[in-house]
C-alpha cells in the first residue's frame, strides 16, 4: 500500500481527533493516525512536530511528563477544553465540505 | 491575549522547550527504530520548523545577524572608527540642539508639584506687561477662589555696607520658599506667617552662593544683622543651591517685598499702579483639579472689579493670560512691557534655524556613511556572491546588511551623546548657566540618542543594502545623488555662515555716530529717592567737575543711551500705519557727543519743551513724500512739534533696522533717570576710575555704573559671535565630509576606469583630457547639489531676517563666496585622487585584469 500525503489542514483535526480518547505521546499520535486509517495515512516527523507546536500556542493541547510504555520519560499531549471546542467545530466543518465533495463526485 | 501570553511564556522558557521538543524527536527517532523504520530528515531541521510555530525565530536571527555584524565591524577598524566618529559629530549635534530643548521645554524646573505652576501677564488691547502691579497682585491674592497661592518677585539692588558692587536682589512674596518647596542650606527662609506683614522686622535670605562668596559659609550666620542701604536687616537663613529661584540668575539676597519701602527710600512699589517704573512677575498654584481657564476667567473678572476702583491703574478689557510656569521657557523673557500687542517670539525662528542646521549636519554626516558602505559593498563583493552561491536570499542579506547599519547607527549615537554631552556642557559653562540647570542626560535625551541612531541608520543604510545586495554597485547614480545631497546640505550651512559672518561684520560697521571714545555714568538717581531738583544740582555738578578733566570733548545727558538696558519703545500711529518708534529723552549736546549729524531744521533747544527731533528713517516712514519738517507729534497727551532731522543712528546694535527715532528734549522730571554721555579725546579706559570715584564724590550712596560704550557695543555682538562660531564649525565640518565624501568617490572612479584610461593614454590622450574624462562625471552632482543647497538657503534665511540686523537674507556676497569656497575647496580636494589617474602605466593597466 503505498503511502498517502496527508491532505492540508486534515492533521491538526486528525490530531485533535485522536487526542480525545485520552492523552498520546507524540509517536503514538502518529502510530494511532497510521493504524486508524488502515495504513493509508502516514505522518511525518517534519509535519507533526511543527503542527504540534501550533497547537500548542493556540491552547488546544498542553503537554505534560509521562512514562512511555519502553519506560522512558516523555511529553504527553492533552486536549484541552478549548481543544475539544475546537475539535467539535472543525469536525462539523469537515462533514459538512466532505459530503459536500461527495455530492458532487456521485452526480456530476 | 492568551495567545499571546502562552508565546511569551515561550520565551522566557525557550530552552526548556527546545530541550523537550528535541527530547520528543529523539523518542519519535527511537520508536521508529525499533518499528523497523529509517529516520528521514535531519532532527536540527525539524526542530528549527517546529520552534518556528512560535514566531520567535527572529530572535535567534538578530542574535546572529548582531554577531556577525560585530565581528565585521571588528575586522576593518579603520571603518568603524570613521563611521563612528562622521556619526557622532550629525547626532551629537541633534543630540545637542535636543539637550538643550528638553532643559527649557520638557524638563520642569527644580520646584515643588512644577504641573500646577502658572505664570501670569497682562493683556489688554492697550497693551501688554509681563509684569503687574503689586496692587492687583495683592487684589488678586486675597480675592482669589481658583489659585492656592499667589506668589510675586520683582528685582531690584541694594548696596551692602562695605560693599563695592551693589547686590542682586529678588524682593518676593513670603510664600516664595514654602510654594516652592525650597529648602534652606542654614537657618531658615522666608515664612510668610512670620515675615509677611509690612511691620515684621526686616529680614534676608541669603543665596548659597553669596553666602559662600562673602561671607566664607560661616555656619552662625542666622541671626546676625547687616545694613541694606543704611538699613539693619536680620539674616535668617540661607537657601540651598538647587533651588531654582524662577530665574537663570541667582539674586544675592531674597527679601520679602513688604520691606520695599523700608529699604528703598522712597519706593511706591506696593501702591503704585503703573508698571512703568517697576512690577510683580506673578506665578499662581492652581488648585486642585481645575483648569489654568478657570484661573484665566477668575482673574479677568478680578481685573474688571478692580478697575471699577482704579481706572487710571488697570486696563479696559484686561484679561491675564497664563503659561505653564513650571518650566525654563516660563522664566526666559526679561520683564517687558509696551503699546500695542505683544511681538512674536524671536525664540521660534531661532530654534527652527537651529533645528534646520543640525539635520543638515545629520544629512551631510548620513550622505558621506552612505558612500562609505556603497563604496565598501565593492570590498565585499565577494564575501555576498559566496552567501548568495550557498542560498541565502536577498532579504535575508539585506537584513544582515541592515543590522550592520544599525548597530553602527547605536555605536555613533553612543559616541554622539557624549559630543553632544560636550557640545552642551561647553555652551553652558561658556555662558555661565546655574548650577541647577542640569546638562546631564535624561531619559527623552536617551530615547532621543537612540532613535537618532536608528533613524541615521535607515537614512544612510537602506539604500546601499539594496544596491550592494544586487550586485549593481557599478551604476554610479546613487552615488551621484549621494553626492548631490551632501553637496546641497554642506553648501546651505556655507552659505548661512556666511549670511551670519556678513551681518556681524555689517553690524560691527559704523551703528551711525562714533561710540569709541565715549564713557556712560549711569548714576541711577531715581533708585536713590532723588527728587528732580536734587538730581539737577548732581547732575550740573558732576558735569562742572567733568568739564576740567583734560581731553573731555563733550558731555551729554540722555535717557536711553546707545547700548544700554533702557530702551522706550512706542507704537504710534501714522495714517493708519502703526510704526515703533524708539523715544529718548536727551539734552541738545546728546547729537554732537555721539557725532550724529544733523541733516536738516536745527537741533534742539534748552527752553524750548515742545520741539522734537527724529531720525532721517522715522521722517521718511512717517511722511512719506512729505517735509516732515514743522510736522505735528502727539505724546501722551503732549504736542510736539519736528524741528530737525537727524541721521540715522542704530541705537541697539543694528537689530533695529528702521533705526526709527525721536528726540524729546529732557524735561525737569526726567532728570533723577538720566544718563551721562562723555566723550573723550584721550583712551577712555583710563578715563572709568576717575569718572567713577567723581561720581561717588559727590554722593556716597550712588554706586555709579560706568561702562565703556565700545564693551557695551561687543557684548550686543556677542550673542551673534556665538552664532556665526557654532554655525561656522558646522559648516567646516559639512565641506570636510563633502570633500571626504567627493574625493572618495573619484578615487573610486579612477581604480574602476583604469583600463579605458590607460587605453586612451595609449592612444595619445593627454593629461588634461584624462582629468576631464575623470571629473566631468561628478561636475553634474555637484552642480545639482550646489543649486539645491542655494535654494535652500534663500529659504531658509527668511527665518534669519530677525537676527541679521537688516542684512538682506539674499546677500550675493555672502551666497558667491560660499559657493566660490565649496567650488575651490572641492576642487583642490578632487585633484588628488584625479592625479593617480595620470599615473596609470597604460601596459600595466592593460596587462592587468
Amino acid at each position: 500500500m503505498p503511502k498517502k500525503e496527508m491532505p492540508a489542514g486534515a492533521l491538526v483535526l486528525l490530531i485533535l481527533r485522536v487526542l480525545r480518547s485520552g492523552p498520546l505521546h507524540g509517536y503514538a499520535i502518529a502510530q494511532r493516525i497510521h493504524t486508524l486509517s488502515s495504513e493509508v495515512l502516514h505522518v511525518e516527523e517534519g509535519a507533526l512536530y511543527p503542527a504540534l507546536q501550533r497547537i500548542l500556542l493556540q491552547g488546544w493541547v498542553t503537554s505534560d511528563w509521562g512514562i512511555s510504555e519502553t519506560n522512558r520519560k516523555v511529553r504527553f499531549y492533552e486536549l484541552t477544553p478549548a481543544g475539544r471546542q475546537q475539535l467539535e467545530a472543525e469536525m462539523s466543518g469537515y462533514d459538512r465540505v466532505h459530503e459536500a465533495i461527495q455530492a458532487v463526485l456521485r452526480t456530476a | 491575549m492568551d495567545k499571546l501570553l502562552r508565546r511569551l511564556r515561550y520565551l522566557l522558557n525557550r530552552r526548556r522547550f527546545d530541550d523537550e521538543l528535541a527530547n520528543d524527536l529523539e523518542f519519535h527517532r527511537e520508536m521508529a527504530a525499533l518499528a523497523g523504520g529509517k529516520p528521514v530528515g535531519d532532527p536540527l531541521r525539524l526542530r528549527e520548523e517546529a520552534r518556528e510555530a512560535w514566531g520567535w525565530t527572529w530572535i535567534d536571527r538578530l542574535g546572529q545577524d548582531l554577531r556577525y555584524a560585530t565581528r565585521l565591524l571588528r575586522k576593518s577598524p579603520g571603518f568603524t572608527c570613521a563611521a563612528i566618529l562622521i556619526l557622532a559629530i550629525g547626532i551629537g549635534a541633534n543630540v545637542a540642539a535636543f539637550g538643550f530643548f528638553n532643559l527649557m521645554v520638557l524638563r520642569p524646573l527644580p520646584v515643588r508639584e512644577p504641573a500646577t505652576l502658572l505664570h501670569f501677564q497682562r493683556q489688554a488691547p492697550a497693551g501688554y506687561a509681563s509684569v503687574l502691579p503689586y496692587p492687583e497682585f495683592d487684589f488678586f491674592r486675597r480675592h482669589t477662589t481658583t489659585l492656592s497661592g499667589l506668589i510675586a518677585r520683582s528685582r531690584g539692588s541694594l548696596q551692602m555696607e562695605g560693599d563695592e558692587k551693589p547686590l542682586k536682589v529678588h524682593f518676593v512674596s513670603a510664600n516664595f520658599f514654602t510654594e516652592l518647596g525650597t529648602s534652606a542650606t542654614l537657618g531658615r527662609l522666608l515664612d510668610p506667617t512670620r515675615d509677611e506683614a509690612a511691620g515684621a522686622d526686616p529680614v534676608v535670605v541669603l543665596s548659597r552662593g553669596f553666602w559662600q562668596r562673602r561671607f566664607g559659609a560661616d555656619p552662625s550666620l542666622p541671626g546676625r544683622i547687616i545694613h541694606l542701604n543704611g538699613k539693619p536687616v536680620t539674616v535668617v537663613g540661607v537657601a540651598s543651591d538647587e533651588t531654582s529661584s524662577l530665574a537663570l540668575e541667582i539674586p544675592d539676597l531674597w527679601i520679602p517685598v513688604t520691606q520695599h519701602p523700608h529699604l528703598v527710600a522712597g519706593s511706591k512699589l506696593l501702591t503704585d499702579y503703573s508698571v512703568e517704573s517697576a512690577g510683580e512677575e506673578v506665578w499662581g498654584r492652581l488648585k486642585p483639579g481645575l483648569t489654568p481657564k478657570a484661573a484665566e476667567e477668575e482673574l479677568r473678572s478680578l481685573a474688571a472689579a478692580l478697575r471699577a476702583e482704579h481706572r487710571e491703574g488697570i486696563w479696559e478689557n484686561e484679561t491675564l493670560p497664563s503659561e505653564p510656569g513650571g518650566y525654563v521657557t516660563s522664566i526666559l523673557g526679561r520683564a517687558h512691557h509696551g503699546t500695542g500687542t505683544k511681538d512674536p517670539s524671536e525664540i521660534v525662528p531661532v530654534a527652527s534655524l537651529i533645528v534646520a542646521l543640525v539635520l543638515l549636519i545629520l544629512a551631510v554626516a548620513c550622505g558621506n556613511l552612505g558612500s562609505l558602505l556603497l563604496a565598501r559593498g565593492v570590498a565585499r563583493e565577494r564575501e555576498i556572491s559566496i552567501r548568495v552561491s550557498v542560498g541565502a536570499g536577498s532579504a535575508r542579506l539585506i537584513r544582515q546588511l541592515l543590522t550592520e547599519s544599525a548597530l553602527l547607527g547605536l555605536l555613533g549615537s553612543a559616541a554622539g551623546l557624549g559630543v553632544g554631552q560636550l557640545i552642551m556642557s561647553g555652551l553652558m559653562s561658556a555662558t555661565s548657566t546655574p548650577a541647577w540647570l542640569d546638562p546631564s542626560p535624561d531619559w527623552r535625551v536617551l530615547l532621543f540618542c537612540a532613535s537618532m541612531g536608528l533613524f541615521s541608520a535607515l537614512l544612510f543604510g537602506v539604500t546601499p543594502a539594496f544596491q550592494v545586495v544586487r550586485q549593481r554597485h557599478r551604476a554610479t547614480r546613487t552615488r551621484q545623488i549621494l553626492i548631490s545631497a551632501q553637496v546641497a546640505a554642506s553648501c546651505v550651512l556655507l552659505i548661512v555662515a556666511g549670511l551670519l559672518v556678513r551681518a556681524l561684520t555689517h553690524a560691527s560697521a559704523d551703528p551711525g555716530f562714533e561710540y569709541r571714545q565715549v564713557v556712560t555714568i549711569d548714576p541711577e538717581l531715581g533708585n536713590h529717592n532723588y527728587s528732580a531738583a536734587q538730581a539737577r544740582t548732581y547732575l550740573d555738578t558732576l558735569q562742572g567737575r567733568l568739564r576740567s578733566l583734560p581731553g573731555i570733548e563733550a558731555i551729554s545727558l540722555s535717557s536711553a543711551p546707545p547700548f544700554g538696558n533702557k530702551t522706550i519703545t512706542m507704537g504710534s500711529e501714522f495714517d493708519g500705519r502703526v510704526l515703533k518708534i524708539r523715544m529718548n529723552n536727551v539734552d541738545p549736546l546728546y547729537f554732537e557727543t555721539l557725532r550724529i549729524p544733523l541733516r536738516r531744521g536745527r537741533n534742539l533747544a534748552a527752553g524750548d519743551p515742545n520741539s522734537l527731533v527724529v531720525s532721517q528713517s522715522l521722517a521718511e516712514l512717517a511722511w512719506p513724500g512729505q517735509d516732515p519738517l514743522g510736522k505735528p507729534f502727539d505724546v501722551a497727551g503732549r504736542q510736539h512739534t519736528v524741528v530737525g532731522i537727524v541721521a540715522n543712528a542704530h541705537v541697539t546694535s543694528q537689530q533695529d533696522k528702521s533705526a526709527a527715532e525721536a528726540y524729546f528734549l529732557a524735561t525737569e522730571a526726567d532728570l533723577p533717570s538720566m544718563v551721562v554721555l562723555v566723550r573723550t579725546s584721550a583712551s577712555p579706559e583710563s578715563l572709568v576710575p576717575t569718572l567713577s570715584s567723581l561720581a561717588k564724590a559727590l554722593d556716597p550712596r550712588v554706586m555709579p555704573d560706568v561702562q565703556l560704550m565700545k564693551n557695551s557695543f561687543q557684548r550686543r555682538l556677542q550673542g551673534t559671535q556665538y552664532g556665526v562660531l557654532s554655525v561656522g564649525i558646522l559648516a567646516f565640518i559639512a565641506l570636510f565630509l563633502a570633500c571626504l565624501g567627493i574625493v572618495g568617490l573619484i578615487a573610486y572612479a579612477v581604480s574602476q576606469r583604469t583600463k579605458e584610461i590607460g587605453i586612451r593614454m595609449a592612444l595619445g590622450a593627454r593629461p588634461a583630457n584624462i582629468i576631464m574624462t575623470v571629473m566631468r562625471q561628478f561636475a553634474q552632482p555637484v552642480g545639482i547639489g550646489l543649486l539645491i543647497g542655494a535654494g535652500a538657503a534663500a529659504a531658509l534665511s527668511q527665518v534669519l531676517r530677525k537676527i541679521l540686523f537688516g542684512l538682506g537674507p539674499l546677500d550675493p556676497v555672502a551666497y558667491f563666496s560660499a559657493i566660490g569656497l565649496f567650488t575651490l575647496t572641492v576642487a583642490l580636494a578632487s585633484l588628488f585622487p584625479a592625479r593617480k589617474a595620470l599615473r596609470v602605466d597604460p601596459m600595466q593597466a592593460l596587462r592587468n585584469d
